[in-house]
């Protein structure tokens, strides 16, 4: 939980350097709704219900946007995603 | 085939030999893609057209896709993290992809390994579940993509399709229907690997709040 805080804390701080980037996961048809529930819990550090609805949004509006942050982070976030097979991108914000 | 149950510390499947012999063959298949490197002894010789009788007979077809280095299944395992900006994905697989690959290549090994061993039961330590979760999905990625699985609506279909397929061989009414049996034979592998990771992530999340 503490990790999810400092990211917000960061993004706060990489929103002034106008430098902000975001991590997007993008539906598709082979990952199980409970694994991808089970990734954004224990690598973003959501609770239960905030990763299924993640998830959910996921799966229903075609993607989310899962973290936020410099473009260093978002290549280790999205690298993260990709281990764990999803499908995830990373592009500027508001792009 | 039995899915995933708890034994406390590890979760424990059973398979039968050709189960375990199919899965652990379409694993090494995934891990050569992606390592360069054959998992265990010389692979033995693919059996000759017309061997009606062999277990990896409907595995031929992906394992010749596969040899080639720019079929579309490694993008479904390795994605391209960037696709309108070609410079951030260049310096992304530049950055990630060694040890990508060499990630699901452990792991895929691992699970081969696992798998190789004597006996009906398949056992999973808690701390390795999520692992092999991740094997598993790279695994269905590979088999998704040879099943020109891309929607939803394409997974839906294939079940409907291997429903129909299955009532139609019952039936006897298989020829009229000109059933694929590689589609349907690889379609029931990938459902059946579904329902593998499905018991496993209720062992893995049965403690999540």
């Amino acid at each position: 939980m503490s990790t999810q805080h400092e990211r917000t804390h960061d993004v706060a701080v990489a929103t002034l350097t106008d430098d902000v980037w975001v991590t997007i996961v993008w539906n598709d048809p082979v990952n199980l709704m409970s694994y991808v529930t089970h990734v954004f819990q224990t690598y973003f550090g959501f609770t239960r219900a905030e990763a299924e609805r993640r998830m959910r949004e996921v799966h229903e509006k075609g993607k989310s946007v899962v973290s936020t942050g410099g473009r260093e982070q978002m290549e280790v976030d999205v690298q993260a995603m990709h281990s764990y097979g999803l499908w995830a991108t990373m592009q500027r914000s508001g792009q | 085939m039995k899915g995933f149950v708890s034994h406390g510390d590890h979760a424990v499947a059973e398979l039968d030999a050709d189960e375990r012999a199919v899965i652990a063959r379409v694993v090494a298949d995934v891990g050569l893609l992606l390592g360069d490197t054959s998992f265990g002894m010389e692979r033995e010789e693919l059996p000759a057209e017309g061997d009606e009788e062999s277990l990896f007979r409907y595995l031929q077809g992906l394992e010749e896709s596969l040899s080639d280095p720019d079929d579309p299944a490694v993008l479904r395992v390795l994605p391209n993290a960037a696709p309108d900006d070609r410079e951030v994905a260049a310096e992304f697989r530049r950055l990630t992809e060694p040890e990508l690959r060499a990630t699901k290549v452990a792991r895929l090994r691992k699970m081969w390994e696992a798998l190789s061993l004597d006996g009906p039961q398949w056992e999973v330590a808690a701390d390795e579940a999520m692992a092999t979760a991740a094997a598993l999905t790279d695994v269905r990625l590979v088999l998704a993509s040879r099943l020109d699985i891309e929607t939803d609506a394409d997974a839906t279909a294939l079940h409907e399709e291997i429903d129909l397929a299955h009532h139609a061989v019952e039936t006897g009414a298989a020829a009229d229907l000109s059933v694929d049996p590689e589609r349907v034979w690889l379609g029931m592998l990938y459902q059946a690997l579904t329902w593998l990771q499905e018991s496993l992530m209720a062992y893995v999340m049965r403690d999540d709040v």
